[in-house]
């Protein structure tokens, strides 16, 4: 829904900010949580069984990128205002109050208080002021900062336990304690007010729906707001005691309090579903019309890389309920039609229900990208050892968005950085210059020419990759010092463990873990691009170090020799040892590296992930030609995935080289499979084998399409009659013929089982 | 002194080669010269150069490196002498744009069976194995013998594809380390075999009569191909084969496909069926409609 120019939600926001700005941080936050709910909330639409739509402010508090590109935290949109101005919209009594909203929150935002924080080692590498919104990114850069509070998974099943008067009753003792001990009782103070801002928000929800009832012609849709009204009326004053209650309950407190995630459904939800279906309370029918007007909102109002609902796995105290709902995610799914949200997301292990993982599979078979797969056997362990918890809590990892590993409402973990590891090969072959914009952009480690052996040329890359990767550890701990020195996050706050018994705010000692990830890109043709240079330059010496860089900034023009040379050389995917041992390599050197940086920070893990969105594609238009054989400006490979079109040698081979890499020193990495659809019919008993063998393996994780390159091809064609044709980029689908012609095509060029 | 043999291509993750996720491994050198044959470059017991014509970009690269006068410029048309051509590879390393290759290299047992190994997990947990397939695997006797031994060895299942046309002694001593055998069936009269096949197939089915009588699970391979084995006369000997030989473990049918044809020019031999498409699924269909329809329950699509 497009915003209109007026600006009163942002001036009230502004005014409460201001007025508060001496108070405690936790009743500003408070305040500012009354001048934006529930004035954000939008009306329930014709189909809605449930309440809570937004259309935020371009001024505004979230923990993350609440409308798109508006950063997180106090956010101030500049860019959206000042095209309201240029509009010349906006009401004449508030565009004196606009123009000065637009001034104060210069140096009041969130990510202005990072950014101003920034240190002297910070300032060269990493871009400030300014939000490139995406697909378009102007600046050739190595190590990118992000600016978000993502992976909010707060817990939800108190939640629904205490319900908001529970919460209240709480919190208020904790307030007490709080304030006879002489502790930050005002924090506590905020939290209440800010659940009445949350009460107001249901009551206000309440009487729209009487009112939409009341005005209703059609007998059905006037009880089913009826209904609807009964449930808000109860979810303000009790706490849950009906399945449908429950629902409303968690999809409102998603909305307000900023998550773009819904975390373990089954858990959380399936002892109300199961209470009411044997019960006769509701029936299975009425069950799936509620899970679809879920669906549809979560839709309508989150990203394509966010929305992650999470069925199956271990730590499910109540799994025989939770399996019960967990079918009826997946009968939601098959029911609601393919869709690129929420990114459903099943866990599984040895020994669960199995035919969750038949239904899910035969899901996937019929064109719907989700859910994803997420092996429980080898990703417990691992959580446990990479992000250093116990067995009980690495039970409870959650991938959020694209797939960085958090724990739930306990471990918060936002990727606040990307690097460009392929980037930062380029760098290296020339002493840190970048050869496209001829500044320099990493250290002088000297030219290709210059080292005698293939080791020497390793760790000089090696040397460039920890300088930007400290630089990102670095601007992970302060933004969450900067970001806990401003808010408290209320909503966060009294939701995450152990906050309110540590009576301190999520981001300023508060949360039991307070971790971090790096988003690393580009490292497959890094990998692949080392494998060439060991290969022809140092061991066959079949191209000479300065014939090399001569061939890659020419863009292999002039330089075809050079091109099929380095083309053929070992690429990592065929299970091939040569290429597989340097990725490998690389892959330690970086988790291991980007671990260890919690030794110099306050973070509890930080986290290397090799998740895939568009950005390895947006990336890699500012990367030259590389020594892989790529040309430059195109693609780099997705995740950890081999790139477009390098792994010939089947799925067998692709699989065992995926594996190698280690699953227990990251926080996630995605592994694009795609098969042709005949796998899921005529050779179904073949491709489950496969998979099985995968995971067996030590096969962390699948995102698996059923595509055919047929389809892609037409739809590049005639893209109007292929608009149910979706993809998914690895982090989240999309529908094709909506994406970018070069992802599109990136997308073709991978290999189609 | 472990043997080699001159092989075309290991294809991994391949599950239309008998039961499971297999290896299979393609060895060079065939008697028969089907009209049909969807690998022409396997017919020669010899590597050979194999040209992709939409590859060339008429560089002349090729020419300026060759000391054997094979390839020609005229007209701007790249042309081969494929007779002259001494598989130095010089051209091949000297081709920018792999427009040239050398098919069949000489690979030891080893090497072979270090590919094959890689897979072994997928091989138990299917059903799978290693295809021996060419080709004709058994021309090249003692290595698929000691390649079988050695597999059998190491618990992988084996299957071996044949033509038939072998020696009834190298096919009664390799059987003892097959699993499975894929035999192929391609035309019922002797006649019509020689005319298609170059060679009659009396041995053949002498042959399947000798494996049949071992008690090995035996898979019929039958290759249809439009206007010359889709007849009546023919789906009617698959049936009576059938019949004789009631312990079958399966009849497949492999549709005709036009792919052999764009690799016989790259290899210098003449376009056998040239106007003739692939089949359709539909096609295809309808013929096993037509096999069951005779009787032949155990019939499905290869």
């Amino acid at each position: 829904m497009q915003k209109v120019d007026d600006f009163s939600m942002e001036l009230n926001f502004t005014e409460a900010y201001r007025k508060n700005k001496d108070k405690h941080i936790a009743i500003r936050e408070a305040r500012c949580h009354q001048a934006q709910f529930p004035a954000v909330l939008t009306e329930i639409l014709e189909n809605d069984r449930l309440a809570g739509r937004t259309v935020w402010g371009w001024v505004g508090f979230s923990p993350h990128n609440a409308p798109g590109g508006a950063a997180y935290g106090y956010f101030c949109h500049d860019q959206k205002i000042i095209e309201a101005i240029e509009r010349g919209n906006i009401p004449m009594d508030q565009r004196d109050g606009v123009h000065e909203m637009l001034h104060f929150w210069k140096k009041e935002t969130s990510k202005a208080k990072v950014e101003a924080a920034f240190t002297q080692k910070m300032l060269p590498i990493l871009f400030r002021d300014e939000i490139v919104s995406l697909p378009y990114n102007f600046k050739p850069m190595i190590a990118q900062p992000i600016y978000r509070m993502a992976g909010v998974f707060v817990d939800y099943e108190k939640l629904l336990r205490l319900g908001i008067p529970g919460l209240i009753f709480e919190i208020n003792d904790y307030m007490h304690k709080s304030e006879a001990s002489g502790g930050d009782y005002q924090l506590y103070e905020g939290m209440l007010i800010a659940l009445n801002v949350f009460i107001d928000s249901c009551s206000h929800y309440e009487r729209q729906a009487i009112q939409k009832a009341n005005a209703a012609t059609d007998p059905k849709r006037k009880q089913e707001l009826r209904k609807l009204a009964e449930v808000l009326g109860k979810n303000a004053v009790a706490k849950p005691g009906s399945f449908y209650e429950a629902l409303q309950l968690s999809w409102l407190y998603t909305l307000i309090c900023g998550s773009l995630e819904l975390g373990r459904v089954d858990i959380y939800l399936g002892d109300f579903y199961c209470h009411d279906i044997d019960n006769g309370i509701i029936t299975e029918e009425e069950a799936l019309s509620l899970m679809h007007s879920y669906w549809r909102l979560i839709n309508e109002l989150f990203r394509d890389v966010d929305g992650r609902v999470i069925i199956g796995g271990r730590g499910r105290r109540n799994e025989k309920n939770a399996d019960r709902f967990a079918f009826l995610v997946l009968e939601t799914m098959r029911t609601y039609g393919r869709a690129i949200l929420p990114q459903t997301t099943l866990r599984f292990y040895d020994g669960m229900n199995p035919e969750l993982m038949e239904k899910s599979i035969s899901l996937i078979g019929d064109g719907h990208t989700f859910p994803l797969l997420y092996n429980d056997d080898v990703l417990v362990p691992g959580v446990a050892q990479a992000h250093d918890v116990p067995t009980e809590v690495a039970e409870q990892y959650m991938p959020l968005g694209c797939g960085e590993i958090v724990i739930d409402h306990m471990g918060f973990g936002t990727p606040s950085g990307s690097l460009n590891v392929l980037k930062a090969l380029d760098v290296t072959l020339r002493d840190g210059i970048d050869h496209i914009s001829g500044k320099r952009l990493g250290l002088p480690t000297g030219d290709l020419k210059d080292f005698k052996t293939f080791d020497e040329f390793f760790s000089a890359f090696k040397k460039q990759l920890a300088f930007f990767i400290e630089i990102l550890a670095d601007h992970e701990d302060l933004e969450y010092v900067e970001s806990g020195k401003q808010a408290p996050y209320l909503y966060l706050s009294m939701l995450y463990d152990d906050c309110l018994a540590r009576g301190k705010a999520i981001f300023s000692g508060g949360i039991r873990y307070l971790g971090g990830s790096l988003e690393s890109f580009g490292s497959v043709n890094a990998a692949d691009s080392l494998t060439a240079i060991k290969k022809m330059v140092f061991d066959k010496k079949l191209i000479s170090a300065d014939r090399l860089v001569a061939a890659l900034d020419n863009n292999f023009n002039g330089y075809a020799k050079e091109h099929k040379l380095l083309k053929e050389c070992p690429k990592y995917g065929n299970d091939d040892h040569y290429a597989d041992s340097i990725m490998v390599e690389l892959h330690d050197f970086m988790c291991n590296n980007i671990r260890d940086q919690r030794e110099r920070t306050n973070l509890d893990w930080y986290l290397n992930v090799l998740i895939n969105n568009k950005q390895n594609t947006i990336l890699g238009r500012w990367v030259g030609a590389s020594a892989d054989g790529r040309k430059a400006g195109r693609e780099m490979a997705n995740a950890n995935t081999p790139a477009g079109g390098n792994d010939k040698k089947g799925v067998t081979a692709l699989i065992n080289s995926l594996v190698k890499p280690s699953h227990k020193i990251h926080a996630g990495t995605v592994q694009n499979m795609r098969f042709g659809r005949d796998f899921f019919t005529s050779d179904r008993e073949n491709f489950e084998v496969i998979l099985d063998t995968y995971f067996k393996k030590g096969g962390a994780q699948a995102m698996i399409t059923v595509i055919n390159r047929g389809d892609l091809e037409k739809a590049l064609v005639e893209p109007e009659k292929h608009k149910d044709l979706f993809v998914r980029i690895g982090g989240f689908s999309s529908r094709y013929i909506d994406l970018p012609r070069d992802v599109q095509l990136e997308i073709l060029s991978r290999v189609t089982y | 002194m472990s043997e080699t043999a001159i092989v075309f291509d290991i294809q991994r993750a391949s599950i239309h080669d008998g039961p499971g996720i297999r290896t299979t491994v393609f060895l060079k050198g065939c008697l028969l010269d089907c009209l049909w044959c969807h690998n022409p470059e396997a017919v020669s017991a010899k590597p050979q150069l194999f040209f992709h014509f939409d590859k060339c970009t008429q560089c002349g690269d090729c020419a300026k490196v060759c000391e054997e006068d094979v390839h020609h410029f005229i007209d701007g048309k790249h042309t081969i002498d494929f007779e002259k051509c001494s598989l130095c590879g010089k051209c091949v390393e000297a081709c920018n744009y792999n427009a040239l290759k050398i098919i069949g290299k000489e690979l030891s047992i080893d090497e072979v069976m270090r590919e094959v190994m890689a897979d072994f997990d997928f091989y138990s947990n299917s059903g799978g194995g290693i295809t021996l397939s060419g080709g004709e695997p058994l021309l090249q006797f003692s290595f698929s013998m000691e390649l079988l031994q050695r597999c059998k060895e190491m618990g992988v299942s084996t299957c071996v594809e044949t033509s038939g046309y072998v020696s009834e002694v190298h096919l009664w001593e390799i059987l003892p380390v097959v699993d499975i055998l894929l035999f192929d069936y391609k035309i019922s009269r002797s006649d019509e075999h020689r005319n298609y096949t170059g060679v009659p197939n009396d041995s053949i089915l002498r042959n399947l009569d000798i494996a049949y009588d071992t008690g090995i699970p035996i898979i019929l391979r039958c290759p249809v191909v439009p206007g010359i084995s889709d007849t009546e006369h023919h789906f009617k000997s698959i049936r009576a084969l059938d019949e004789k030989y009631p312990n079958l473990k399966g009849i497949e049918i492999l549709p005709y496909h036009n792919i052999g044809n764009n690799k016989r020019t790259s290899i210098g031999t003449h376009e056998t069926l040239a106007d003739l498409n692939s089949t359709s699924p539909e096609v295809a269909a309808q013929w096993l409609e037509q096999l069951k329809e005779l009787g032949c329950v155990k019939a499905r699509i290869g």
